[in-house]
């Protein structure tokens, strides 16, 4: 027979009360995120973060990690969408898992899905991928060390995104000129061998744009031919070394 | 054509050129989920080109024959100097092939030829 033992000196009840046995809970041990690259974040958005990876902790069977990255990290909160990174070997609805965040949230996400294969590929040969994780919240550590791969025809396809800008300054709004300059600028450190992050990227445009700071860009001040005379100059060169890297060897 | 409506014209035709260089390129491409994955951009080529014809008239039917073949002209000479470029330079399989079924599709998507 199992025994419980209660001090004989005790104060609430008496021989004959009826009581309730159950267990002490156990601490859980609490997962912390991992932050790479932020200094500060609103108490609310790490709030967000934690709710984010809670639902889909429930919602997703198996996954290898969640990563949130973009402009929610930013500070302030001129964000339209919260960037996810769900890296999974399944095939998931993602539409569901957006409904189910908004719910708890009340904010719009991008999540994207990943398999490890294609995240470390991306790693190696896309500034895009680079730029992302330089900045983020990972649930698990994240342990890359990718060493990077000159692949002309993915930035070739992504240097003609930025194009666009030329052809359309008047029609697009500062965020839009940001996000297509910022892509140029990325490609154009990349191809160089250079070190990016959103950080670095940003304060590249700055330099190469004599601009007061990249709000200018964001707010949408731009002094148009000022602008466009050095971006069209910054573009044909960044393309220019995308060419050349096809001689050196490139895939 | 008056001015405005040539201006609009020549402005379809950049953006409608890049989303089929664009189109060709990726068909290039030898990893396309790595490419395809991170596409998050508020206005493309492709958007902003439909945005211009819907403000070329005739809106909601096939522009007249002298507007479709400038503009298809154009078009295959912008695309194909542009995969001509990279050819020159190098760049391995690219089809020049695709340009004129590309085009061809991309105008029919966006309701300038039939």
């Amino acid at each position: 027979m199992d025994q419980i033992y209660i001090p004989k000196n005790r104060s609430g009840f008496r021989v004959g009360n009826y009581v309730v046995i159950k267990p002490i809970e156990t601490q859980k041990n609490i997962e912390k995120p991992y932050f790479y690259s932020i200094k500060n974040l609103e108490p609310i958005k790490t709030r967000i973060v934690d709710e984010i990876f809670k639902t889909i902790n429930k919602t997703v069977e198996k996954y290898n990690n969640i990563i949130i990255t973009g402009s929610f990290l930013d500070e302030g909160f001129n964000f339209n969408d919260i960037d996810i990174l769900l890296i999974t070997e399944d095939k998931i609805s993602t539409n569901k898992l957006r409904e189910t965040i908004k719910e708890l949230t009340g904010a719009e996400t991008h999540i994207i899905l990943l398999n490890n294969q294609t995240l470390i590929a991306g790693l190696a040969t896309d500034p895009l991928y680079q730029t992302m994780l330089s900045k983020c919240i990972s649930k698990k550590r994240l342990i890359y060390n990718i060493k990077r791969r000159i692949d002309y025809k993915i930035l070739d396809l992504h240097l003609l995104k930025s194009k666009t800008l030329i052809d359309n300054f008047d029609i697009l709004d500062g965020a839009e000129k940001y996000y297509l300059a910022r892509n140029m600028v990325a490609i154009f450190l990349y191809i160089q061998h250079k070190k990016i992050s959103k950080e670095i990227i940003d304060h590249e445009l700055v330099k190469l744009f004599h601009l007061q700071s990249i709000n200018e860009i964001k707010k949408n001040m731009l002094d148009k031919n000022l602008f466009l005379k050095e971006y069209k100059i910054v573009y044909d060169e960044t393309f220019n070394l995308i060419m050349k890297s096809i001689k050196h060897g490139s895939k | 054509m008056d001015q405005n409506r040539s201006k609009l014209i020549d402005l379809f035709i950049g953006n409608i050129s890049n989303a089929i260089l664009h189109r060709i390129l990726e068909n290039a491409i030898d990893n396309k989920d790595i490419a395809n994955k991170y596409i998050k951009e508020s206005k493309n080529s492709w958007d902003i080109a439909k945005r211009y014809r819907e403000k070329i008239n005739p809106v909601s039917t096939y522009l007249p024959d002298k507007d479709m073949n400038y503009i298809k002209q154009k078009i295959t000479n912008k695309v194909r100097a542009e995969l001509l470029i990279r050819i020159s330079k190098g760049y391995e399989n690219i089809d020049l092939n695709l340009v004129e079924e590309s085009i061809d599709k991309a105008l029919r998507e966006i309701k300038i030829i039939k």
